[in-house]
């Protein structure tokens, strides 16, 4: 590279080189500061110290920074051969350059207010269908690349719908989408996605890993718990498009809203996700600390992007965060009256309207018979009084399912919140009062010092950062990586982003929108970027692996509930019930409990309960059901701001032999053999549809035929294998079946759902 | 079909029955498959074996938990002082200050109830309790010194394998698979046995991937039912019928990944021909009673019993198969004296009996194969037992300890170890380490090294920080290495 390149991009280029190398012994961290120096702040790094400058700007000789990272000497060099970091050659160089240049520093770039930039300038003003294209499009045409062309329609149709509902197309939905030539019809099918009630389960599923929400306490004993009314006021908000605003002070602070509603009550069960530890000798105080770090933890990622944690124990290394900052922080969450207790104290009561009109009338003649009681003679006291006990017990006796909640403590018991030393909540230091760390935007002035004014700030129109977090959030649910890769991490160790003004300017673009969610879905899917073939040649392979310059659509393995899901959609086994109570679908013995909990085996729920979607699944975090587990779902202890995915024989055995996708692939026999007089070849055409949208080419069709012909033929001859094939777990065929017909069918239906192409959003 | 796509066919499967390794047989089939085009880069499975930075002495570990910590006091650390001074108050220095589980205000001193003596070359302290090890003490290296941070259950154990007491972190299988990657890839690389009914303390976090990509979790094997979930075919599908299902299957993904080109598609082949092999492997290694019947006597191991006994067993039988990590858990263990079976006299010898012989057992079958210099065998619990009464059992007339961090005994074997070694000391009474004290972040530490591992070196990148197993701490013992 010669000198005449573009200047030296601090954020881009230096930064990271002095945040991995250099920052750990000199940066925020007091404790761990060698020579007194701090390389992250300009006027310390340049100041003149007894005539020696570490960074002399302009001056490469009189830099003792440049002296030290290219000395010979071993015990002189930078970063010190101890800490095992090593820069390479042209990190100094670059290091070098930057000096020469005037080393000039600027601050973290996602700590500045984003500010909509215009539409980036495209050579092929044609391709562009919305905003975002422009930008994808201009880096594209920087690295010589083209777009690829659009999909076509059956393949989008696919690949959509599983974006936006989670569930594939039907047939039905594909033909009505592939036979409408008006020119809006792909915005109306995606219309038509959106107001699917599928959509707010979908969407929900993805914000429950952010809430860590699942149905048991956690730790050691891992009891159930019941807050499935948080799930169903997640589902319920998505599908009513509240705005992200609202959504978040509701599921911060609704409890301490003026004239707040039952609903934005039971929202405050985000934060009640935390664990509850109910081991035998342990202190309850300790872990209802335990339980705010994790609410201080888990708002930190999925608000502001950014990894609090470490300066729970020290001051952060990397981020402008302090210890004292932390514990600030973490008083606005030290007031709710829950404390690690058994029965969740304290809860709301989801009483019916009936009961709730039950149990006003019960509580007036309770309060009448009260005041009566105070009046009469003594004569007629004990009858009365013991009218009164029924009464009470009668109204006692309304019962209803509950969910924990968060309620402020009244002023006289609140606590007082002090450092905790290396994070022991029993080392205490000097008491701090409620604030937000100095390098973020300030509290609104004038506010009360609560969780309600926090709420509001972490919406703030000045807040850097949440509007980004949000739109990258959903570009890597729908593109399959954020743009910025490290979602949960937007410091300075995070990742920078592939494309920052087309980040800034869907951030801007919703708070314009009012935080209006369903538009950042449909913007981004009727993008011309996300409308692309994902077709590949090795060499685009070999250019991008990771597609994160988007010269081809968006292709990656499907979520754990969606593979499910789908495998019970396409069998026509798939119950659409919503809401309540979570079940229990099929699951293989253990034969073990949990540490002195209970049987970590269960009673496989009734009826149309076995075939609900994933999201209803009960979710048992020392043991959440497994085949999901295979296909990377989180246990849910603690905020998962993004999910791995992995290719394992372990996933392939669960949907060759699970007894669910057994039975899936059974119902899906049912349906293909219950085509009647269809040729076996049609009938072959009728199950790719079923599972893929698409139709089967004809290699297809003739590799298919080509395992039925002989299966039938075995099984023919095997009445008995033939008969469990065809009917274990699923039952008896339906009457007048051929079992050797239906049994091969299984069989084709097996190898269908487990197509690459059906654990892909293709 | 033309000739030449059949040709190219029979050579892939060829080549399939050729390939262990997945990463191999993907990078060959998208050069087959794509004549034309420039090689695809390598997709290297996670699991493919990777050599240690540093020179390892063990290639594979075997580690057997005591769930709920067994009594050191009454085992290992033999203490005639605190015999002597039994049914004492215990002196208040020790309690100032103190948090325990169980116990508040001056609980009495309990001396062992159990006879000790010395064994082996360098005469190692062992009680009446486990008789079978005495007879494998020249082969053991019994640290007297551990001690940890934490006094319940479920944070010690999370600590212990993990480096944090608080659910989320991988565990010590995961780290170890995350960096070696596994000899055998026809079987899972860190395989998870429980035994005696109750999963550990810290549930799936014990053997968890915590942050690692999920493919380096402790699989769970069962003794009922399929060993490995979902390993058995459905009912009314022959292995014949399963090989004619994955032949059309690969033939169909192979038609995707030449219509998309994506070398996903290739990874996912390979990994259902890795299922099909496992299909036989994973039952065929979890059949003890393949085993000759002197070797089941050894152990005490029967077919069908699910015990430790088996699992102990097994765990050989892994190894052997070249399994990177196996982890044993093994119920009830926390002597508190709450009920006969918790008690330290005759409850602990008979929880004993279930452990000493097969230990010892597999300690010598190790050695007789050659394994046991390139294994490593750990056992032990999640922290130490008090020199005091239990707090709620004091009066009754079954003896139990409660919880006690600062000092423990565990017990190693195997590869770079020194043999028939005893490590450490605390004092006079059990209440404290006297000299060489390893903290469980040392243990870690001296297991990654002797994995070929720096412990500080070997990180993943999580939520902005180089996390590792140790967390900020953790020193090799030294003083153990061979």
């Amino acid at each position: 590279m010669g000198w005449a390149a573009e200047p030296v991009d601090f954020n881009r280029q230096i930064r990271p080189i002095l945040s991995h190398n250099c920052f750990t012994c000199h940066g925020r961290d007091e404790k761990k500061r060698q020579a007194n120096l701090r390389l992250d702040v300009r006027e310390i790094a340049t100041a003149d110290r007894d005539g020696i400058r570490a960074i002399a700007p302009g001056h490469l000789e009189a830099s003792e920074l440049v002296r030290r990272i290219t000395s010979g000497d071993a015990g002189e060099r930078m970063p010190p051969v101890e800490t095992g970091k090593n820069l390479s050659l042209s990190e100094i160089e670059t290091l070098i350059r930057w000096i020469k240049e005037g080393a000039p520093y600027s601050p973290h770039w996602a700590y500045r207010k984003p500010v909509r930039p215009p539409l980036a300038r495209v050579a092929d003003p044609s391709w562009p269908k919305n905003p975002i294209d422009h930008f994808i499009l201009a880096r594209l045409e920087r690295e010589g690349l083209k777009p690829s062309p659009e999909a076509d329609r059956t393949a989008l149709m696919r690949r959509v719908s599983l974006d936006v509902t989670g569930l594939p197309p039907t047939i039905a939905e594909v033909d009505q989408f592939v036979a409408d030539r008006s020119p809006d019809a792909y915005e109306n099918l995606i219309d038509r996605l959106l107001a699917k009630e599928a959509y707010g389960e979908h969407w929900a599923r993805i914000w429950l890993d952010l809430a860590r929400y699942a149905d048991s306490a956690g730790y050691v004993a891992d009891r159930p718990r019941e807050i499935w009314a948080y799930r169903d006021y997640v589902i319920r908000s998505f599908n009513a498009n509240k705005p992200f605003d609202r959504f978040t002070i509701e599921q911060i602070a609704g409890d301490l809203l003026p004239n707040r509603t039952e609903e934005q009550l039971i929202a405050t069960a985000f934060h009640r996700n935390t664990q509850t530890n109910d081991e035998g000798g342990t202190d309850d105080e300790e872990f209802r600390n335990v339980a705010v770090v994790d609410r201080v933890n888990t708002t930190m990622t999925v608000w502001m992007g950014t990894t609090m944690a470490c300066a729970q124990c020290h001051d952060h290394k990397y981020d402008p965060i302090s210890q004292k900052e932390y514990f600030r922080f973490f008083a606005f969450f030290n007031q709710t009256e829950d404390a690690d207790v058994p029965d969740e104290r304290p809860v709301h009561t989801l009483f019916t309207e009936e009961q709730k009109r039950q149990r006003a009338q019960r509580e007036a003649e309770v309060a009448e018979l009260e005041k009566k009681l105070t009046m009469s003679p003594k004569e007629t006291h004990a009858a009365q009084a013991k009218r009164l006990t029924e009464l009470k017990a009668r109204l006692a006796a309304i019962n209803a399912p509950t969910v924990p909640i968060l309620r402020e403590l009244p002023p006289d018991r609140r606590r007082t919140t002090t450092i905790q030393y290396r994070g022991n909540f029993l080392d205490r230091g000097p008491p701090v009062s409620e604030a937000v760390p100095a390098a973020f935007h300030p509290l609104p002035k004038d506010a009360p010092l609560n969780r309600l004014t926090l709420a509001r700030w972490l919406i703030d129109e000045n807040n850097p950062l949440v509007a980004r977090v949000v739109v990258n959030r959903y570009w890597e649910k729908v593109f399959g990586i954020g743009l910025v890769a490290t979602s949960e991490d937007f410091g300075t160790q995070g990742e920078l982003p592939s494309h920052p003004e087309l980040l800034d300017w869907l951030a801007a673009e919703i708070v314009a929108r009012h935080w209006d969610l369903k538009y950042l879905v449909k913007l981004l899917v009727t993008s011309a970027t996300y409308r692309q073939s994902s077709r590949m040649t090795p060499q685009r392979f070999e250019r991008d692996p990771d597609n994160r310059l988007l010269a081809r659509g968006p292709r990656f393995r499907l979520d754990a509930e969606a593979v499910r899901d789908q495998a019970l959609l396409v069998s026509g086994l798939l119950s659409r019930k919503m809401y309540g109570p979570p079940v229990r679908p099929m699951q293989p013995s253990f034969g073990l409990s949990a540490a002195f909990g209970g049987a970590m085996d269960w009673q496989t729920s009734e009826g149309e309960d076995r075939y609900r979607r994933g999201i209803y699944t009960t979710w048992r975090r020392t043991n959440p059901y497994p085949s999901m587990v295979a296909f990377d779902a989180p246990s849910r202890e603690v905020c998962t701001a993004r999910r791995s995915r992995t290719n394992t024989p372990l996933q392939a055995l669960v949907t060759l032999n699970d007894p669910v996708y057994i039975e899936a692939a059974q119902a899906l026999a049912r349906r293909i053999a219950g085509q009647g007089a269809l040729a076996a070849a049609d009938k072959v055409r009728y199950g790719v549809r079923l599972c893929l949208g698409r139709h089967a080419s004809a290699t297809e069709v003739t590799r298919l035929l080509a395992l039925y012909e002989p299966a039938r033929a075995r099984f023919s001859n095997e009445p008995e294998q033939a008969r469990k094939m065809a009917t274990i777990p699923l039952g008896p065929p339906p009457h007048g079946a051929n079992l050797a017909e239906l049994a091969a069918w299984t069989v084709v239906g097996n190898v269908l759902l487990n197509l690459d192409e059906m654990f892909m959003s293709l | 079909m033309s000739p030449s796509l059949e040709h190219l066919q029979s050579v892939t499967r060829r080549h399939f029955l050729r390939q262990s390794s997945v990463g191999i047989g993907t990078l060959a089939l998208w050069s087959l498959l794509n004549r034309d085009a420039e090689p695809a880069p390598p997709i290297v499975s996670p699991l493919a074996p990777k050599k240690p930075p540093l020179a390892a002495k063990a290639k594979r570990v075997i580690y057997i938990h005591l769930t709920g910590s067994p009594p050191n006091l009454d085992l290992f650390d033999y203490k005639p002082e605190l015999v002597n001074r039994n049914g004492q108050p215990c002196p208040d220095r020790f309690l100032k200050g103190r948090r325990f589980a169980f116990t508040s205000g001056t609980p009495k001193l309990l001396g062992t109830p159990h006879t000790f003596a010395r064994y082996g070359r360098e005469g190692i302290w062992m009680s009446d309790a486990i008789p079978n090890l005495r007879e494998a003490a020249d082969q053991l290296c019994v640290v007297h010194s551990m001690t940890t941070d934490q006094f319940n259950h479920a944070p010690a154990e999370l600590l212990l394998y993990t480096g944090s007491p608080r659910p989320g972190r991988p565990s010590l299988g995961a780290w170890a698979t995350y960096g070696l990657g596994t000899e055998n890839e026809n079987l899972p690389g860190f395989i998870v046995l429980i035994s005696s009914g109750s999963q550990p303390n810290g549930g799936k976090n014990s053997f968890g991937s915590g942050f690692l990509p999920t493919v380096f979790q402790g699989v769970q094997c069962r003794s009922k039912g399929d060993p490995v979930l979902y390993v058995s075919n459905p009912e009314g599908m022959d292995r014949q019928m399963r090989r004619l299902t994955l032949d059309a299957l690969r033939d169909l993904d192979e038609i995707q990944a030449r219509e998309f080109g994506h070398p996903e598609t290739f990874t996912r082949i390979a990994q259902y021909e890795l299922a099909f092999r496992m299909q036989v492997s994973v039952p065929e290694v979890m059949d003890i009673s393949r085993e000759p019947k002197q070797i089941l006597d050894a152990y005490g191991a029967q077919p069908g019993a699910g015990s430790l006994a088996n699992n102990i067993l097994l765990a050989r039988r892994l190894v052997e198969q070249g399994v990177r990590f196996v982890q044993l858990f093994d119920w009830g263990w926390d002597f508190h004296g709450t009920n006969p079976s918790e008690g330290i006299g005759d409850g602990l010898t008979k929880k004993c009996a279930t452990m000493d012989k097969p230990v010892a057992a597999l300690v010598k079958d190790l050695k007789r194969r050659g394994l046991l210099d390139e294994t490593l065998v750990i056992v032990g619990g999640e922290f130490g037992r008090t020199p005091f009464r239990e707090g709620r059992t004091a009066a009754s007339s079954i003896l139990g300890r409660d919880h006690y961090p600062d000092c423990y005994t565990m017990v190693l074997a195997g590869a770079g170890l020194k043999q028939g070694f005893a490590y450490g000391e605390t004092d006079e009474l059990g209440f404290s380490i006297a000299r060489d004290k390893v903290h469980v972040h040392d243990l870690q530490a001296t297991i990654l090294h002797l994995l070929g591992f720096d412990h500080e070196k070997l990180t993943y990148r999580f939520q902005g920080r180089d996390f590792r197993l140790t967390d900020v701490q953790g020193q090799v013992v030294k003083g153990i290495l061979a």
